[in-house]
């Protein structure tokens, strides 16, 4: 799932302050999850908005509305008459989202309120942690499942770099695991350890060419 | 049939001179749907119900406002009559006009007594009518455990005519948490084996043990395996009697043939004749590591009194503390005394040695003679550790069923005390719950069986109908309700998608979260975490806690209440006559976990000047955790003020026990006149 988080108020403030007529989108699907962006964010970044606007005693009125998936153009559509009504979109979708949004209603301008930050799963209540790259070049076969590009700081493809702490932890993040430990107990669990000795040429991170584009054409 | 909202006001024998009763009943007839406005002098006697009954059925009303004192006191007496007049009672809701108004402030509160009665009538429109719905309940229970505590629940439930199942890991009932030499444990415990054995009410299952539970109270399914063989039982509750594992802390001693535990002697104690030689001296040992329980200075006493009576032995306690606090224990230690068992308070920790004649040394330091102590003898006994078995364990942990921090099960809670756990159904009784002694285990048995028997004798539960619901239209199915949920009421399931959705989806069922009627507890936390608002709590929904707000004038502060908690100690502030400003405004919430961000920004919005958050002091939250979360959340909310550049401490968490009334007034008057101060 795609991770985000909210913008810090002030730019959001900066970005959209002037406008009188706001439609402020959710998105009901990734960022609702990481609690960056459904409908219950929205109120909030709109109750937020209205606050300060009043104390600046500046006008604005707020349409509130949280789509399934921002990522969809017909989902977005769905939402003409309301763009029609304002002066700018603020998205709290992730950067696709923004975009779809952007490209569908091509005459307003649109705001992103979060930064896309990884792509990621909940560890927790509230916590949410990397695992992958998209690199396009998937390795997890050979690594026990842990993500050498994602999880190791310095993304090393042929074991840990000599700096691993105590208790198998990253020298440049001792919170955090680090990727060459997990590798190596997980593929001793599974009595895999030669794939430790596996070389890796250096990787070819332009595996995917930007902008990435997949077909899939079904037979 | 219209929307006909019923004004009832009581001027409580017109004691509350400070409103203006005629004028508020002539501003309350101009509210939008005010079909009836009524005044009684005794609304909550037999004529005021009565009146107020006919008025209902007169002018078809169907939302009822009632404006009288606190709901604490009197709203099961207003729900009941309007049950009785066959009236649905859900949609009541009351304006505290006399605790929280006419009794707080000296001058005239006729305006504060109109605005808490518009608060009142926005919340009742957005009240539905309830629905009683029941459940089916399997009258089965699941005992875990067949030591002591185990077996005498087992007896009792089934005595009252419920289905128990004991499962026991060993293969004999008795477990292993009592070792006295008198009476034998063969005598305790042998004849409630035998009564199980005779009963054929309860299911036994010996060297099995439960490997997997689903479901939730009233119906969990249970899978046991003993041997290859499994079984599955749906049973209504669960009983954790699984007592504590007795070992000896190999961290402790050298494991020698001198050193015994309370079991081995009170082995030998029962056949002295098999001893080779008698034993002339006795040393126990209390307390080496950690703090000793009940149960083992209990043993302990009762044993060394046996030895004393069997063998004549000298007998010395080395301890550093007994708890005699146990029912007959202070007597029984008097006697030891009595008798000459001398007693040794140590410091520090004793070194413990094996001789080459078999003999073991014994040296430490005596607190009273201030001077190491060593003494020589043949046996030393030493009191046995008890963790909880890890069987259990892992038992609980799948039924997140909560443990504390000394490590028994039961979260430390005053409102789970003495058998409850924080999920409904399942319950701890017995030495896995706490350091218990007979007396006290005795206690939780009979606490069980009453409590097993109200949840299961009827084959039904009666419920509140979709009280706290998840759309499933709307549900994301982010785990996140499920993850928090502190009664685990929560589960994903599989369902079929609405009719309107069908369409726009091509898959027809997707996973969404269900709320178990019968095992919520109503805490709303829930409702105020789902990021997708798909959480609706009757009652207290986002929509009707804003329609209080929405009542409310400029300049209030708004103060959320745990109804639990906090809103009694209001009434109590009203009842000592205690003033406070008159600004305060106060919301009733189920417990303060559901107040959200978006009502404490919307106050904002709305005008107010502040918002305090009350609920109970940390560790006796009903729901374990709400005041905990709304501490968390109420930081968020000062984060998110001061982003905007406004003043953080505008808003504030408070935490009210029972009798804190003046710290209400206290807290209160201050945000009033910090806010007063800003204004300057």
């Amino acid at each position: 799932m795609i991770i985000a988080e909210r913008k810090p108020f002030e730019e959001i403030w900066n970005m959209v302050a002037g406008y009188k007529k706001m439609l402020v989108i959710g998105c009901g699907t990734c960022v609702t999850i990481c609690w960056a962006g459904g409908e219950k964010e929205v109120g909030i970044l709109s109750s937020q908005l209205r606050l300060v606007a009043s104390r600046e005693r500046k006008e604005l009125s707020i349409i509130e509305s949280t789509v399934e998936r921002q990522c969809e153009t017909e989902m977005v559509q769905e939402l003409r008459d309301k763009a029609q009504e304002v002066e700018a979109i603020l998205s709290m979708g992730c950067g696709v989202g923004v975009q779809t949004i952007a490209d569908v209603f091509e005459e307003k301008p649109v705001f992103p309120a979060l930064n896309t930050t990884f792509i990621g799963m909940p560890q927790g209540e509230g916590v949410w942690i990397e695992r992958c790259a998209a690199c396009g070049d998937c390795l997890l076969c050979w690594t026990g499942g842990i993500c050498p590009a994602a999880r190791c700081a310095k993304g090393l493809l042929n074991g840990p770099c000599g700096g691993t702490r105590r208790g198998g932890k990253c020298e440049i993040d001792p919170e955090k695991d680090c990727a060459w430990v997990l590798t190596y107990r997980r593929l001793e669990k599974q009595g895999r350890l030669h794939l430790m000795e596996r070389y890796y040429e250096p990787k070819n991170y332009r595996a995917v060419k930007r902008p990435g584009k997949i077909e899939v054409i079904r037979k | 049939m219209g929307k006909n909202i019923g004004i009832f006001l009581c001027d409580c024998g017109r004691s509350l001179k400070n409103i203006d009763f005629e004028m508020v009943r002539k501003k309350a007839a101009e509210f939008q749907n005010a079909a009836h406005v009524g005044l009684s002098s005794g609304l909550c006697l037999k004529e005021g119900l009565e009146e107020m009954v006919s008025a209902i059925r007169g002018k078809d009303v169907n939302w009822v406002v009632i404006a009288a004192c606190s709901p604490v006191l009197k709203e099961t007496v207003f729900r009941r009559a309007l049950e009785e007049a066959g009236l649905n009672s859900n949609p009541l809701s009351m304006a505290n006009i006399r605790e929280q108004c006419s009794w707080v402030h000296e001058t005239d509160v006729t305006e504060k007594a109109l605005e808490m009665i518009r608060m009142a009538v926005n919340r009742v429109r957005l009240l539905k009518k309830s629905r009683r719905e029941e459940v089916e309940v399997t009258r089965g229970v699941l005992v875990v455990g067949g030591g002591f505590s185990g077996m005498k629940s087992a007896l009792q439930i089934s005595r009252l005519g419920l289905k128990p199942t004991l499962v026991e890991r060993a293969p004999t009932l008795g477990g292993e948490g009592f070792y006295v030499a008198k009476p034998s444990p063969e005598e305790i415990i042998g004849s409630m084996a035998k009564a199980i054995e005779e009963d054929e009410n309860i299911e036994v299952f010996t060297e099995a043990s439960v490997v997997k539970v689903d479901g939730d109270v009233g119906n969990f399914s249970v899978r046991i395996r003993r041997g290859e063989e499994e079984f599955y039982r749906k049973l209504g509750a669960i009983i954790f009697a699984t007592g504590q594992m007795t070992e000896i802390p190999s961290a402790d001693f050298k494991q020698t043939p001198g050193i015994v535990s309370e079991q081995e002697l009170v082995k030998t104690l029962q056949t002295p004749e098999k001893l080779s030689r008698r034993p002339e001296t006795i040393v126990f040992v209390l307390g080496l590591s950690g703090e000793s329980s009940r149960l083992s200075t209990l043993s302990v006493l009762n044993n060394a009194l046996a030895v004393k009576e069997r063998l004549g032995s000298e007998v010395y306690v080395f301890c550093k503390n007994l708890k005699v606090d146990s029912e007959g224990v202070e007597a029984l230690y008097r006697e030891a005394r009595n008798r000459g068992v001398v007693f040794l308070k140590f410091e520090g920790k004793p070194k413990i040695e094996s001789c080459e004649d078999g003999r073991v040394r014994i040296e430490a330091k005596e607190l009273l003679l201030a001077d190491e102590v060593a003494l020589f003898c043949d046996l030393l006994v030493v009191e046995t550790k008890t963790p909880s078995s890890k069987g259990a364990e892992a038992l609980s942990s799948m039924l997140k069923a909560g443990s504390d921090s000394q490590g028994f099960y039961q979260d430390e809670n005053v409102y789970l005390y003495p058998v409850s756990s924080r999920r409904k159904g399942i319950f701890f009784v017995g030495s896995c719950r706490g350091d218990l002694d007979l007396t006290r285990t005795w206690m939780d048995v009979s606490s069980v069986a009453m409590n097993v028997y109200e949840l299961l004798s009827g084959g039904k539960a009666r419920v509140e109908g979709d009280k706290v619901k998840a759309e499933p239209d709307r549900c994301q199915a982010c785990l996140t309700c499920i993850r928090v949920c502190p009664h685990s009421a929560i589960r994903l399931v599989r369902l079929e998608r609405s009719k309107e959705a069908k369409q726009l989806f091509m898959n027809e069922k997707r996973d969404v979260a269900q709320i178990y009627n019968l095992a919520c507890d109503e805490c709303g936390i829930c409702t105020s975490i789902c990021p997708a608002k798909a959480i609706e709590f009757s009652g207290f929904s986002d929509e009707q806690i804003l329609a209080e707000i929405e009542a409310m004038e400029e300049g209030r502060i708004v103060v959320f209440c745990c109804a639990e908690s906090a809103y009694p100690v209001v009434d109590s502030v009203g009842k000592l006559g205690i003033h406070y400003p008159p600004q305060i405004r106060v919301i009733s919430v189920p417990c303060v976990g559901r107040v959200d961000l978006i009502h404490i920004l919307k106050a904002f919005e709305k005008g107010a000047a502040g918002v305090l958050v009350m609920g109970c002091q940390e560790g006796a939250c009903q729901h374990l955790e709400g005041n905990i979360r709304a501490k968390e959340r109420v930081k968020y909310a000062q984060g998110l003020l001061q982003e905007m550049g406004m003043d953080r401490e505008n808003v504030k968490v408070v935490n009210l026990g029972p009798g804190m009334a003046w710290r209400f007034a206290e807290e209160v008057s201050k945000v009033a006149e910090r806010i007063e101060e800003g204004r300057r």
